[in-house]
């Protein structure tokens, strides 16, 4: 096992800072005019020496497009799943360590919200306020923060009931230092695997949703909106579904990885 | 019984938060029905006639009010995108899903205990490995991505199967089945791989017991004490676990509806989505949201019926 | 007890050698073991955390396979019946398997889990019987039936349909045990069988494992860590360390002359019951290669005059919830009418079994739960009616040490932090003075000063428990709680943390709420005791009336049920009887009448109405 635990770490790794080197790297390596470029003479070519991995039906080259949607996608993850910490982390943690009333309260609500599949719920975020850039990140974000704030509850919960509590408690260390002191750095293992799992699932979520239409829209380089250009072609061109799903894959697979790696390493439950 | 009542007092308290939360979510929304009837371009006093005759000037509250009091007493509203009653039009919908939902749930569940339980029991083996491999792969595979792979393989290259469709079990059943095989495996595959590692931590957790080390004391055989012995204590969590997993999977079905044209409720949620047609909207997310809710509540009865130590008293 | 005629040995176990698989190359569980068990010999294989005492037991089943180790080399003989002797680790796992439950039985530690939740006791009970007998189901009830009247379990019948969580902790190892004896094994294994049970239900178990094999004419190999249950139970006794035999021989050989500097440290270490008798202070464990320790002091509540912490019919309560909407139906009376006082530099144990509610008297006195009724005066102060800022001002004055000491620790945060947190709250050292002042509590309790840069996790449980001492006496208390502090060391660990704690005493006048189930190490560390039966004192007095001249029958009964350390005292009854404890839940509104305690002597109460 830890050979294979340690095998899932380099891969997982791997993976997830190839894409981070993208994303970042993209604007570097590549004219953005490339990727938005469109060649009607070069419409839907196969892969070949000039396109890498071939062009779309508007000509342009797939793998520029699939660079700048590492881009577009990490960073969109990257900030719903900031922004579902920022709501969900107090939240949860009031909850939790409160408990009582409030928590009764927060946690009827946030049940009822997580009756809602965080999926439609994103959805139906993005639908209402209209769907672009800034509005796909907020519909993941507030989406994902009733699942957060349950993670992050429980965790407190079980960490109020350790004996250095109770021990801390009894030392007179007051409510704001308990939550900073032994509250918070308890609870972060849980929180840094739930936040990588998150990303992955922020990943799909983007994907899923411009894929829709409800997300990012059109010309910007989204792999699910590349997948849904893709449709109309697919007997000709297999190649510009194969290429952003492949991306996908490789990136939801990294961060699934790197969070089981993390939770098998600091996930106190499992240690 | 005393469960069960207080159980569904929870439940009618948690529907009414939803009916809350789904009508927040569509009145957070600039413009309004009327502009969605009218066009945006139209004319601004006929436009307040429409909305004084809807009633969207009154307050939120009488809004919410009028609108619950249709849900409950089953007037829900036309579709402005389909000019129909809505509550007949997702009757059929939901229908139509349920044969997604099971057969999806039929498939993950057949592979996905046995893929568990083997990997468990040949924990940090070959076997495991692959069985985590796979699952890993299952789990990061977009499902909308695995169909359009099924379309190129089924549809395109095949032949065998349609790509897009549905047909009403009642006229057709083996044809209901060949339209919804293809979305139903898209889905499965996800879930398959989520329950595969839900059942392998299960039984590893059921494995390390003392009650296994008493079995293996007691000389039973090593396929007595796997399959007979642990499994059981695995079911009641793999159950729940996949109850839970219904909320996923009523999100994931408006993307696979919507990607095969399979007429469902996902993709009539979608269609109600796009086009902002909001009483339709309003209608179908509070039914997923219920039936999401409902599902698990199943499931936790069921649990209870099952294990011994929560039996209900 | 032996034939003395040669006999062949029934288990003959020749250099074994198990490894496990590590991180970096394998760990070695158990090297070069050897020792035999005769048949209807009682052989205890005694040693502390990882000594390896286990995986020889599991070694012998070759269950030591499931759990990732491996019999690398050496012999396991076991003969069958009356026929010739075979290698157990050589044997092929298929024919291991009929070996399994029939010839060779095994009870586990642990009999909250030991049953499979989802069967009926009758289904777990006959598999055995239908697997190595073929029993038709019939047959295999009644037979059942028979095994739970010989483990003395009322209402066989009803038990065989009922499930494992509607038994107690004492009934389920009984039926562990009726499982183990289905097949009439020649040999029983017993890992750690009594460990998880109140002393009273150990001493039924104890009692039980004694007649069967008498009966049945069984061979036992019993692995423990308690040396006054091996004192009681063994015929031979095989001493383990490091997964190494340090030397085995007859009971009273190795209690009376032991050879091995090891088993003479670890026979120092235990409290003896009754070897305080006739001592007016507590007295440090005098442990070879230590110190010698200071004496200590004679209780002083006589010198001040006025009790540093004075309860008065401290009640706590927990709801039960449940019906319709979630009211509360019945009380479980955790705490009930509790008094009593503790002097200045006086230790005051309270003892009593699982559930009496000794932890969460010592809770409700620091408000960690929220007492239902009654006094708490500590030091002049009533703790009770204070608002969050006096009870956090009043904390000063009494710290707590709790049980875990893997637990009590936060993991995240450096020793020197930790102990210094109270200081820190309370605002008592800055700066230099900090640093002198926790120099200083780590050179006291006896710990390294460079432990202060590391994490808890780097630490023995042992140090940790020293760890949480040195940060309980960072804010200068009155009153220390040590709640079952020493329950989870090992026994030289636990007599070098005792007597730690029994100096600071002498050095600094501290009084001790001693919260423990274990009589032997309250008979060595207490001044005064009182003994806790169902959320209620049954007796108080000083040690030398509780455990010279006790009157109540429960606190009898504990003081029968304690094995002592010493095979020449054995008082192991095998017709103790199965007795169901009383439930602490109440319905809403009950009241229990005050307790009326008679004085039989000087300060020696005893509970006059039930």
């Amino acid at each position: 096992m830890r050979k294979f635990l340690s095998a899932k770490a380099l891969i997982g790794l791997a993976l997830v800072l190839t894409v981070v080197a993208v994303a970042i790297l993209a604007p570097f390596f590549i004219a953005p005019e490339r990727a938005t470029q469109m060649v009607m003479s070069a419409r839907l070519q196969p892969p070949s020496l000039a396109y890498p991995l071939g062009t779309d039906q508007l000509g342009r080259d797939l793998l520029a497009r699939v660079m700048l949607g590492a881009q577009t996608s990490l960073m969109i993850a990257v900030l719903a799943v900031g922004m579902s910490i920022v709501l969900g982390l107090p939240l949860g943690i009031i909850s939790g360590y409160f408990g009582g009333r409030i928590d009764n309260v927060l946690m009827r609500i946030i049940d009822a919200l997580l009756s809602f599949p965080a999926l439609l719920l994103a959805l139906t975020i993005s639908a209402v306020l209209g769907p672009n850039l800034q509005n796909t990140i907020i519909a993941i974000g507030i989406a994902f923060t009733p699942f957060l704030a349950r993670i992050v509850r429980g965790e407190a919960l079980r960490v109020v009931q350790m004996p250095y509590v109770e021990a801390a408690r009894a030392a007179g260390t007051r409510d704001v230092q308990m939550i900073l002191r032994h509250i918070l750095p308890n609870i972060m293992p849980a929180l840094i695997v739930q936040a990588t799992i998150s990303l992955a699932f922020a990943v799909l979520a983007e994907a899923a949703l411009s894929f829709l239409g409800l997300g990012t829209q059109p010309p910007m380089a989204s792999w699910g909106l590349m997948i849904q250009a893709s449709r109309q072609f697919l007997d000709l061109a297999p190649w510009t579904a194969l290429v952003p799903g492949a991306a996908l894959a490789i990136t939801i697979l990294g961060l699934n990885l790197l969070g089981d790696v993390l939770r098998d390493v600091l996930d106190p439950r499992v240690r | 019984m005393a469960y069960l009542v207080n159980r569904l007092m929870s439940v009618a308290l948690t529907l009414f938060l939803i009916s809350i939360v789904t009508f927040g979510i569509t009145n957070i929304l600039p413009g309004d029905v009327a502009m969605m009837i009218m066009g945006t371009q139209s004319n601004p006093e006929a436009l307040e006639g429409l909305r004084q005759s809807l009633g969207l000037n009154d307050p939120l509250l009488v809004q919410y009010g009028r609108w619950i009091g249709g849900m409950l007493s089953g007037n829900w509203g036309e579709s402005l995108l389909f000019n129909e009653p809505i509550a007949p039009l997702i009757a059929q919908k939901v229908l139509a899903s349920g044969l997604i939902v099971v057969m999806t749930m039929m498939m993950a569940l057949a592979f996905a205990i046995p893929l568990g339980v083997w990997a468990a029991r040949h924990r940090d083996r070959w076997q495991d490995t692959t069985s985590s491999t796979v699952a890993l792969l299952g789990l990061s595979m977009p499902d909308f991505f695995i169909g359009i792979m099924l379309i190129l393989l089924f549809a395109a290259g095949l032949g065998w199967l349609p790509s897009s469709g549905f047909v009403d079990p009642a006229e057709d059943f083996l044809g209901a089945v060949r339209h919804a095989f293809m979305p139903s495996l898209a889905l499965a595959l996800g879930l398959m791989a989520h329950l595969t590692r839900m059942t392998r931590s299960a039984m590893m957790g059921i494995l390390n017991q003392e009650f296994i080390r008493v079995a293996r004391a007691k000389g039973l055989p090593e396929r007595t004490v796997v399959w007979g012995y642990a499994l059981p204590n695995a079911i009641g969590p793999v159950m729940t676990v996949a109850g839970l997993q219904i909320g996923y999977l009523f999100g994931s079905i408006i993307v696979i509806e919507s990607l095969f044209s399979y007429t469902g409720m996902g993709w009539l949620t979608y269609q109600a989505l796009l086009n902002r047609d909001i009483p339709l909207i309003q209608s179908t997310i509070f039914v997923i949201a219920a039936v999401v809710m409902l599902v698990n509540l199943a499931v936790d009865l069921l649990y209870r019926v099952i294990d011994p130590r929560i039996r209900l008293g | 007890m032996l034939d003395q005629t040669p006999q062949q040995p029934l288990v003959s176990i020749e250099n074994l050698r198990v490894e496990f698989d590590g991180e970096s190359g394998p760990i070695v569980g158990v090297k070069d073991v050897s020792f035999t068990v005769n048949p209807g010999e009682t052989v205890c294989v005694v040693g502390e955390s990882g000594s390896g005492k286990s995986v020889t037991s599991l070694s012998l089943l070759r269950l030591v396979e499931f759990g990732g180790g491996r019999i690398v080399s050496g012999r396991l003989w076991f003969r069958p019946g009356e026929g010739e002797a075979i290698d157990l680790a050589q044997m092929p796992a298929e024919k291991m398997i009929d070996l399994r439950g029939d010839r060779i039985g095994m009870i586990f530690q642990e009999p909250m889990t030991a049953l499979n939740p989802v069967f009926t006791i009758g289904r777990q009970l006959t598999d055995g019987l239908r697997r190595h007998r073929g029993l038709p189901a019939s047959e295999a009830d009644a037979r059942a039936i028979e095994l739970l009247r010989e483990v003395r379990l009322p209402e066989p019948e009803r038990r065989l349909r009922q499930y494992p969580h509607e038994l107690s902790g004492g009934m389920r190892q009984r039926v562990v045990i009726a499982m183990a004896m289905a097949c009439r094994p020649q040999l029983l294994i017993a890992d750690e069988p009594t460990t998880a049970l109140d002393v009273t239900i150990q001493a039924e178990i104890l009692g039980l494992i004694k007649r069967l094999k008498r009966e049945f004419g069984m061979a036992v190999l019993f692995i423990t860590h308690d040396m006054a249950v091996v004192a009681q139970l063994a015929d031979r006794v095989v001493v383990m360390r490091h997964g190494e035999k340090v030397e085995d021989g007859p009971v009273e050989r190795i209690f009376a002359d032991p050879q091995a500097d090891y088993t003479k440290a670890l026979l120092a270490s235990v409290p003896k019951l009754g070897e305080m008798r006739g001592k007016l202070a507590p007295e440090p464990l005098r442990i070879p290669g230590a110190p010698e320790p200071a004496a200590q002091k004679p209780a002083s509540r006589s010198e001040t005059g006025r009790a540093v912490l004075s309860v008065k019919g401290l009640t706590t309560r927990f709801p039960v919830k449940g019906g319709l909407l979630r009211r509360v139906v019945a009380n479980v009376h955790a705490v009930e009418n509790v008094s009593f006082e503790l002097g200045h530099g006086e230790t005051l144990a309270l003892v009593g079994e699982s559930g009496c509610g000794k932890s969460t008297t010592a809770r409700s006195i620091l408000r960690l739960v929220e007492p239902t009724s009654g006094d708490v005066v500590m030091d002049g102060q009533d703790i009770l009616g204070l608002d969050a800022g006096g009870l956090r001002r009043a904390r000063r004055n009494m710290q707590m040490v709790f049980q875990d000491p893997f637990a009590s620790l936060n993991p995240f945060m450096r020793l020197r932090k930790q102990v210094a947190e109270p200081i820190l709250n309370f605002d008592l050292a800055r700066g230099s003075e900090l640093d002198d002042r926790i120099a200083f509590l780590f050179d006291r309790v006896g710990l390294p000063r460079d432990f202060m840069r590391r994490f808890p996790h780097e630490l023995s449980g042992g140090q940790r428990q020293r760890v949480a001492i040195a940060r309980a006496l960072s804010v200068n208390p009155k009153l220390i709680i040590a709640d079952e502090a020493v329950s989870a060391l090992d026994v030289s660990v636990q007599a070098q943390v005792l007597n730690l704690l029994m100096e600071l005493q002498a050095e600094f006048g501290l009084s001790y709420l001693f919260i423990s189930h274990d009589m032997a190490v309250v008979e060595r560390v207490s001044h005064r005791v009182g003994v806790m039966y169902l959320g209620r004192i049954v007796e108080i007095g000083s040690r030398a009336d509780i455990f010279e001249d006790p009157r109540h029958s429960y606190t009898r009964a504990l003081l029968a049920g304690v094995p002592i350390a010493d095979p020449t005292k054995r008082t192991l009854k095998e017709s103790i009887e199965f007795k169901p404890l009383p439930s602490p839940v109440f319905p809403v509104g009950e009241a229990r009448p005050a307790p009326v305690y008679e004085e039989v002597a000087p300060g020696h109460f005893v509970l006059g109405n039930e």
